[in-house]
Parts: C-alpha cells; sequence; structure tokens
C-alpha cells in the first residue's frame, strides 16, 4: 500500500505532472499530421533528454509516446488516412461515419474507449507484471506461429462477401510478403535487383495505398464534401452512450490489446485488426458493420492504447523493444540510467509503477483533449473537395516519405493504391490482402524455427494445446458465420472487366514462382506453394465468376453455394475512378522535376485555382503553411526532402536537395 | 597520429602527439554545420553512439561549428553509404557513421554497395567485443565447451548468411563444434530472447549489453560465460579483455578445443573478422580527397575528446568500456576489414558450405 501512495504521490508531484503533459501536448501537436506522431516526437527529444532530471525526463518521454496511438484516430476518421498501422483498423467503421457526417460522435466514442483501454490496460499491467516473466518465457516458436496461425484465421471474418475471393485476397497479401530478402537464406526474391525491394514496401505506406487512396479518388470522384450533403450531425454525447452501452466490448477488446502487446510473435501492429475481427465475430447485428458501426470503431480503438502498455513488458523486463517506438524508449531509458531487467519488478518496482501509470495518465490527458478537439475537427469532414483533396494528396505523399525517408515509397503508396481502387471497386478484401502482407515473413521465419528447434512436438507443449483449442473454436464460429447468412446482391455491369481482373491477378504468383524457381527450396518452396494455391484460388473464382455470369445472362437462378455465392459485389465503376487517379501521378511528376516541397506548393495551389478560382488565395496560404511546416521539420529532424531534376538546374537550399 | 586508448584510462595516455599536426590554424569551421550521415534509424546503437560524440566535436573541432547527425536508414545501411559516396563533400563538414552491418556488406561483395570504405579518410574507430555464453543447464563450468561440443545438437541465432552473424558460422566450424546448428531469422533481440527461452543454447552480446544484460546474470550462475573474440592489438598480439580478465579468447579456445595454436589461413581470417567485428564496430569517415590539413583537424578533435576528463566520465557510463583507435591506425584496419582476401572468403564460404546454407561470398 506504501509502494502505491508513494508512486502517486510522485506520479501527481508538480515537476512530474508538468512534464508528463508538456509531452503529452508536444506528442499531439506533432501528432495532427498522419504518418508523424510520438515516435518523431521522440526522435526530436532525444537529444535533450539527457539534461533533463531523470524522473522528468523519463515523464516528457512517456508524455510524448502516449497520444500517438489516440492522435492518430483523427486523420483515420475524418479523412479515411490510417497515419498509423495502429489506426488501420479504426478507418473501416470510422471514415463511412463521417461520410455520414458522424465524425464527432466516432471521434467521441474512440477518444472514450482509447482512454478506458489505456487505463485498464495499466490496471491489468500492475498485476500482471510481477508474474509475466514465466508466461512470456512460455512462448516459443511453436506458441508464436500458433498465435499467428490463430490471428490470420481470426481475420477470416473479414473476407467480404464471397469466403474464396477474401481467402485469395490474403494469399495475394501473403505472396507480397514474399517478396524482398529470403532472411534464411539470404537469396533476393523478385525484387528485381533494387535495394528497395530488399526490405519491402513498409506496412503504413501499404496501408494508406489499400486505404486512403481508393477513398481520395472517391472524394474527387464526388465532387463535394467528405460529409457531402447529409451535412454536420452534432452527435457528440452520443459518443460516449455508444461506449457506455458497449462497455463490455471496451474491456475485452483492451484486454485483447495488453495481451497481444505484451507477447512475442505477432507485435502490436495487428492488434486493432484482431479486435476488430473479433467484435466481427462475437456481436450481435452485424450487417452494418463496416459501413459505419461505431463498435468498429470502438473495438480497435479500445485496444491500440492497451497495447501500448502491454509492449511495456518486454521493454521493461528483459530491454527488448516490444513495438517499433520501444526502440527509441528504451534509448531513453538507458540514457536517464534505467536498466531494463527482472529488477524492475523486484527492488525497483516503485520505477516500473511509475513507468506504467504515467503512460496510463498521459492516455487520460491526452484523450480528453482529444475529446475537446472532436467538434472542431469534426469540420474538417465539410470543407469543399478542392480544398481537402489537394492537401490529403500532399499529406499521405509526405507521410509515406517519413516511415523511412525513402522517395521510392511514392511508387510503393500509388502501386497499392492502385490496387486499392480495383479491390475496394470489384470486392476483394482489402484488410485480408494487408494482414497476410505482414504475418508472411512470420509464418515462413517461425515455421522454419519450430521445425528446426522443435520437429512436430511442439504440438504437445501446455500453451500450444491452449492455443490449438482457441484455433478450432475461433474456426468453427468463422464457419458457422459463413456458410449461413444469404445471397446478396449481385450487379450486373462490368462482370467482364471483373473476370479479366481476377485472371489479370495471375501475374502475382506466375512471376513468384519464375523469380523464385531454381533459388534454394528454403527460400524458395515458400513463395511458390503459396504462388500454386494462389493460382488455383484464382481459377476458382474465375470460373465461378463465369457460371454466374452465364447464370445471369439467361436469366436463371444464381447459385447458392456459399463458395460460389456473392461473386460479383461492385462498389462504383473502375474507369471514372481511374482518371481521378491521375491527378495523383501529376503529382508525382511534380515531384520528380520539382522536389517535393516546391510539389506540394504548385500542386496545391494550381489545382485549387483551376477547380475554384475566388480561393487561389486561400489555396496558395495552405500550400506556404504546408510548406512551412515541412520545412520547420526539415530542421528539427535534420531532413532533406528528396530533390527534383530542377536541383541539377537550379541551386537549391539543403532541406530541398535531398539524394 | 596513431594513438589507440581505452576510453576508461584514455587519461593517461593523453596528448602524446598533437605536434604533429601540420598548420593548424588554416581549418576553421566556425559559422558551419557539421552533417554526419548515419545510415541507421534513430535511436539505434550508431545514432546514440556518434549522438553522444556530437557536442563534444563541436566543443574541439576549429570553430566550433554545428555538428548535427542526418538518418539515412534503409538497406541495412547501404543507402545512407551509398548517398555519401554519391556525395562526398570534401571540405570536412561531410562524414560518414558507420557499424558492423556497413562494413559487412562491403566485405560480403553485396552488388548493391556503391561505396567503397577503403577509400576514404577514417576519423576514429570506435571499437566493442563480442561475448559468447551459454545458460547454466547446459554447461556449468565457466569458459568450458566440453559440455557443448559433445551435444548432438547445439543451436544458436543467425539473423542472416549475408549479416555479420555469418562470423558465427566461422567460429563454431572452426572450433569444431560438430552439432552447431544456426536458427535462422533471429535479430539479435529475438536470438537472445530465445536464448532466455532455452530454445538455442549459445547466445552472444556486445560489450555494452554484456556488461549490462550478462555480467548480473553470470554472477547469480544463471548463466556460463564462454569466452570474448579477443582483443587485438596493434603488433597482432590478442588480449582479453581488461574487464572481463579471466574470460579467454576465441584464440586461446581455439588451441584449447584444437589442440593447436591458431595459425596460417585461419589467423588471417580471424584478424580479418576481429577487424570488422570489433575493431571497426562503429567508425567514422571523411570523403576520400579530404584535404590533408582537414583530416588532421578532425582526427586531433578527436584524440583532445580522448584526453577530456568530463567525455572520460561521461562515456564510461554511456560507451562502456570502448576501445577508440583514431587517425592512420585506422587505415590498414579499414581496409583488411572492407577487402577480404581470397583465403578469408574461402574460409567463410567453406564454414557456411560445412552448415548446408547456399549463401556465398562472390
Amino acid at each position: 500500500m506504501d509502494l502505491f501512495l508513494s508512486v502517486l504521490i510522485t506520479l501527481f508531484a508538480f515537476d512530474h505532472f508538468l512534464f508528463l503533459i508538456a509531452g503529452t501536448l508536444l506528442g499531439l501537436t506533432v501528432g495532427i499530421l498522419p504518418g508523424l506522431g510520438g515516435t518523431t516526437a521522440l526522435a526530436i527529444l532525444l537529444p535533450f533528454v539527457a539534461t533533463f532530471e531523470p524522473t522528468n525526463a523519463l515523464a516528457l518521454m512517456i508524455g510524448v509516446l502516449a497520444p500517438t496511438t489516440t492522435s492518430d484516430t483523427f486523420p483515420a476518421v475524418l479523412i479515411g488516412i490510417p497515419g498509423t498501422a495502429g489506426s488501420q483498423a479504426t478507418v473501416l467503421d470510422g471514415y463511412p461515419m463521417a461520410k455520414q457526417g458522424m465524425a464527432s460522435r466516432a471521434l467521441s466514442a474512440a477518444f472514450l474507449s482509447s482512454l478506458i483501454g489505456g487505463v485498464w490496460g495499466a490496471v491489468i499491467l500492475t498485476f500482471a507484471i510481477v508474474f509475466a516473466k514465466p508466461i512470456i518465457l512460455a512462448v516459443g516458436f511453436g506458441e508464436q506461429f500458433l498465435l499467428i496461425a490463430l490471428a490470420l484465421i481470426m481475420v477470416g471474418a473479414l473476407t467480404g462477401a464471397n469466403v474464396v475471393k477474401g481467402l485469395a485476397s490474403c494469399t495475394i497479401g501473403l505472396v507480397i510478403g514474399a517478396i524482398g530478402l529470403a532472411q534464411i537464406t539470404a537469396d533476393p526474391r523478385l525484387t528485381f535487383g533494387t535495394l528497395y525491394l530488399v526490405e519491402g514496401v513498409p506496412l503504413v505506406v501499404v496501408g494508406m495505398g489499400l486505404f486512403a487512396i481508393p477513398e481520395i479518388v472517391g472524394l474527387l470522384r464526388s465532387k463535394t464534401s467528405i460529409a457531402g450533403d447529409v451535412g454536420l450531425k452534432n452527435q457528440w454525447a452520443q459518443g460516449f452512450r455508444d461506449v457506455a452501452n458497449n462497455w463490455f466490448l471496451v474491456f475485452r477488446c483492451s484486454t485483447i490489446g495488453v495481451m497481444v502487446g505484451a507477447l512475442p510473435g505477432l507485435g502490436g501492429t495487428v492488434v486493432d485488426w484482431i479486435a476488430y475481427s473479433h467484435m466481427r465475430q462475437t456481436e450481435k447485428n452485424i450487417e452494418n458493420v463496416g459501413k459505419g458501426d461505431i463498435r468498429g470503431v470502438i473495438a480497435p480503438e479500445s485496444a491500440n492504447n492497451a497495447k501500448e502498455g502491454g509492449a511495456l513488458i518486454p521493454t521493461i523486463l528483459f530491454g527488448i523493444p516490444g513495438s517499433g517506438n520501444k526502440v527509441l524508449l528504451l534509448g531513453g531509458f538507458l540514457l536517464v540510467g534505467i536498466e531494463p531487467g527482472i529488477e524492475m519488478v523486484t527492488t525497483q518496482i516503485d520505477m516500473t509503477y511509475l513507468i506504467i501509470w504515467s503512460l496510463a495518465l498521459a492516455n487520460v490527458v491526452g484523450a480528453s483533449i482529444c475529446i475537446f478537439l472532436a467538434r472542431p475537427m469534426a469540420r474538417i469532414t465539410t470543407v469543399p473537395y478542392f480544398i481537402l483533396a489537394p492537401i490529403l494528396i500532399a499529406l499521405i505523399f509526405f507521410a509515406s516519405y517519413q516511415v523511412n525517408r525513402d522517395w521510392n515509397n511514392f511508387g510503393g503508396l500509388l502501386v497499392f493504391g492502385l490496387l486499392g481502387v480495383l479491390m475496394k471497386t470489384y470486392g476483394w478484401s482489402r484488410p485480408a490482402l494487408l494482414i497476410g502482407f505482414f504475418l508472411s515473413s512470420k509464418i515462413e521465419l517461425l515455421s522454419y524455427q519450430t521445425a528446426a528447434v522443435y520437429g512436430y512436438s511442439f504440438l504437445w507443449r501446455t500453451g500450444s494445446l491452449i492455443l490449438i483449442g482457441l484455433t478450432i473454436v475461433t474456426l468453427w464460429f468463422l464457419v458457422r458465420q459463413k456458410i449461413g447468412g444469404e445471397q446478396q446482391t449481385t450487379r450486373t455491369d462490368q462482370q467482364r472487366s471483373q473476370i479479366i481482373l481476377t485472371l489479370g491477378f495471375l501475374i502475382l504468383p506466375i512471376a513468384m514462382i519464375f523469380g523464385v524457381y531454381g533459388l534454394d527450396a528454403r527460400a524458395s518452396f515458400y513463395p511458390i506453394a503459396l504462388s500454386l494455391i494462389l493460382a488455383a484460388m484464382l481459377i476458382f473464382v474465375a470460373a465461378g465468376q463465369y457460371v454466374t455470369r452465364r447464370a445471369t445472362i439467361s436469366k436463371e437462378p444464381l447459385p447458392q453455394n456459399f463458395m460460389v455465392r456473392d461473386m460479383f459485389t461492385q462498389d462504383g465503376n473502375f474507369g471514372p475512378q481511374l482518371r481521378e487517379f491521375a491527378n495523383l501521378l501529376i503529382f508525382l511528376v511534380l515531384i520528380v522535376v520539382l522536389g517535393f516541397p516546391i510539389a506540394t506548393l504548385v500542386f496545391i495551389t494550381v489545382f485549387i485555382a483551376t477547380r475554384s478560382p475566388r480561393h487561389t488565395l486561400l489555396g496558395l496560404g495552405l500550400a506556404v503553411g504546408l510548406v512551412s511546416i515541412m520545412w520547420t521539420l526539415a530542421s528539427m529532424l535534420t531532413l532533406q526532402y528528396p530533390a527534383g531534376w530542377i536541383s541539377g538546374v537550379i541551386d537549391m537550399p539543403w532541406w530541398l536537395s535531398g539524394y | 597520429m596513431r594513438k589507440r586508448s581505452f576510453l576508461k584510462t584514455a587519461a593517461t595516455v593523453v596528448a602524446l602527439s598533437l605536434s604533429t599536426a601540420p598548420a593548424m590554424a588554416e581549418v576553421d569551421f566556425s559559422g558551419q554545420t557539421v552533417t554526419v550521415i548515419v545510415p541507421f534509424g534513430e535511436g539505434g546503437g550508431t545514432s546514440r553512439i556518434f549522438g553522444f560524440f556530437g557536442p563534444f566535436l563541436q566543443k574541439y573541432l576549429p570553430g566550433n561549428p554545428l555538428v548535427q547527425m542526418q538518418n539515412v536508414p534503409g538497406g541495412g545501411s547501404i543507402k545512407g553509404a551509398n548517398q555519401f559516396h554519391n556525395t562526398q563533400t570534401a571540405d570536412g563538414t561531410y562524414l560518414l557513421a558507420t557499424s558492423t552491418s556497413t562494413v559487412v556488406n562491403q566485405a560480403s561483395r553485396n552488388p548493391l554497395v556503391e561505396y567503397d570504405l577503403s577509400a576514404y579518410q577514417p576519423v576514429a574507430l570506435i571499437g566493442s567485443e563480442t561475448h559468447w555464453f551459454t545458460s547454466a543447464s547446459v554447461s556449468s563450468t565457466p569458459y568450458d565447451f566440453t559440455p557443448l561440443v559433445d551435444r548432438p545438437l547445439m543451436l544458436y541465432a543467425l539473423n542472416s548468411p549475408s549479416s555479420a552473424d555469418l562470423f558465427h558460422v566461422w567460429v563454431f566450424d572452426k572450433l569444431g563444434i560438430k552439432g552447431a546448428k544456426p536458427i535462422p531469422g533471429l535479430s539479435s533481440s529475438a536470438g537472445y530472447q530465445a536464448f532466455l527461452r532455452g530454445e538455442i543454447q549459445v547466445s552472444s552480446h556486445g560489450t555494452a549489453n554484456y556488461l549490462r544484460q550478462v555480467a548480473p546474470e553470470l554472477e547469480s550462475g544463471a548463466f556460463t560465460d564462454l569466452m570474448s573474440f579477443g582483443l587485438v592489438r596493434e603488433d597482432g598480439s590478442v588480449d582479453r579483455m581488461p574487464y572481463s580478465p579471466d574470460t579467454p579468447t576465441f584464440p586461446e579456445q581455439y588451441e584449447r578445443i584444437q589442440g593447436k595454436t591458431l595459425e596460417g589461413a585461419d589467423l588471417e581470417a580471424y584478424l580479418a573478422i576481429n577487424a570488422i567485428w570489433n575493431q571497426a564496430s562503429k567508425a567514422l569517415f571523411l570523403p576520400t580527397d579530404t584535404p590533408e590539413d582537414i583530416v588532421v583537424a578532425w582526427r586531433l578533435a578527436f584524440e583532445k575528446i580522448a584526453a577530456d576528463p568530463e567525455f572520460i566520465a561521461a562515456a564510461a557510463e554511456t560507451l562502456g568500456p570502448a576501445e577508440l583507435i583514431i587517425g592512420e591506425a585506422a587505415g590498414p584496419i579499414i581496409k583488411s576489414a572492407a577487402t577480404l582476401s581470397n583465403a578469408t572468403v574461402e574460409q567463410l564460404n567453406a564454414a557456411l558450405k560445412a552448415n548446408k546454407l547456399t549463401f556465398r561470398i562472390k
């Protein structure tokens, strides 16, 4: 009891509290832009950390990191841009709600669940951390492998209308995930001799391509604002009631968040998808999920703050970072003299509790500020497209560059963007692809490592038996859900283009097989096996689509078997979207010629000026503002933006002449 | 200009040769900004170490320029190093910081590498040491490899055969541990975690983590110390690490197990690997065409830093007992590290082949 009291006193001590709030404010400010967040803010801070008093420095660092998974909800809900991997699932229902004018409701519900999730996570951690070590050490290669298998099956709930199409989407992700260096043999797979593909396209860029670009293209098509003719409804308080009505879901998902964050193997990145799938599988009346159901926002948001707490466990206990930004935090810990290790739960337990509860307190502060901001920020959804769209385009390019400062990401963004538009239009599951992409290399390595260390004996370990049990139950629920249900509507136009697209996807497995054929079996077996499975699935889908098309033409009843029904779901037409997609290509060309910041300036100004001449000055102002932010960041982070062709002709300032 | 020192004891070997600096007055960085390309992300070891040197460089470089790190991560440091190679502003304000993986990429003749570390002007090398240890349940006698040699299987972590971990394959091959088998795809932290779980039997750490994480476990008897790679002196002799004088080095263990001294091609390979892994663990370079007086000014700044009591006190905390090699002495080390001899390449390829790994240095 004395322990808790002394931690509480330090927690709210004036200095500590002040630094915590200062950190939170800094994290929020930086985190408003998609692609930036606590990690960037911490990178800015780290050089100065050593100059503060250790407890204050600690408060500052935790404060800065905490609001990242909160503030990234703004771009995810309001403009459909998942700026971090933790907000990808939030886009699924959050953005449709914004389009229905319910942005403030989605935001207030999201922030309240974030807040509760964060605090509940801290409560669990307070008790769990003391005996977490044996549990974490019990999760070996085999358990990690099964954990990932379980995650993949849970995500099976996200396959969309047709099961086979959904599974094929996931397999496309798995095959794309196999591009890059085969770690076991160090053979490059389908990298075309480039350095960029050795490491592969970053997950955040794939996520933005698949989810944000189709929405931006949609916004350009709509020629209105995000909320369109619906207008903005003020349902701020309704968001709180939604959370209260779903309190049990919040607790379930935040518990999942802590566990997934702490256990090795999966990593925190997919936790929001697991929470989302869990919601889909366990909740009733889910027909509106994916089209703007508040539970689709509550589930991932309750999980992603709790996950940050869970990810602290391996950092504190073993000095092993549990998620990306923990690498920086660990560096900060060392700088202020905190040595991770088992002492952190014995003699240093007060320090551990201080860390855990500082994180929770920073979450509360951050989420409260965001709740307060939800109403004014929701007005973004009423901004007309000709102002919002060019800024969004510049922002996602900026965010994708910022991930690892590689301008090749622009190419990755557009390729996955085009894929995203196609998949969205023709009913292929984008979440399934994204998750397959992320888990692919883990599956390959863990299956190899498990086999090398255990053979099949891993199946008889206690943890494995528990996980196998869970997997079977999940699979049972999944199959029951998929076999039930009825035929949905099938559109009759563009059926032929859809069959062509299905067959077009065959290029991927064929290229992969040719690309890795002849490599050592340890590098080629996995991608070839996956490619063959994918090819079989695609041919099955194409055949199903052909049968359905014949039935449509001859006006016969459509096939009802769950494997072949709903072969042609469609959302909009592809052609007109492709025309709007061209705007992104124009921007890319401008970047190549002018360099990124100047291209931003020109693109935003000209776009706004041509679509609405009376807003030209406003456009110029916004563009200058955005470029000033880039310039400020360049000096704070010592970062250069990719120079264009023009820098070879005119001498450019340092920050505009990147490599 | 040749000096090597242990930071812990650097105060004793200070300022022997400051007079060798010719025409110092001409070099002046006042008002300028020095950019150090760090080909890794923020928060990593390389950023931390050179970030730590930053303020001291600012203090001791003539004209007190602003020193900034520019992180250019990607491709296991190839991207940033290539960028340095293709820019090479040779006025003393543009430098490259490297780590072992930067050297290994060149040494293993990766076709994506455009840079050539042996052509640049080395300013300073910051050494590290590699330590191996096992758990008490595998072997309870310190420094005794016998239980490991007898095991049918002795598993260890291997990030990828093209990474610096490739040297582990050579080490266990040379020690003649028949059951040694690499588990690929494990980063150093994932490998350490697997070791804690008892899934792999031998793990290794660099100096900093050895002192921080492993030393307490050795004390408590949970882990058993095996060996260090060895501290190579300028005359080619190999010493134990001053901070762990009981830990035998690789050449000692080689002799103990194989019954012969390390010599010939084996010794040559050992020295080259030691240069990559330990001596040039972190390094700082100026471009090839940097004028002599600027190179000297930089090296002199490092010598002054190494003698600064404030630095020595702070370095003991941040860097630990790191070996610092400044100036011309670094040249041959970098050359032998970055351009492996054909005999050494053959040794490494043979070790890879013996472990049924298909990666080869071409």
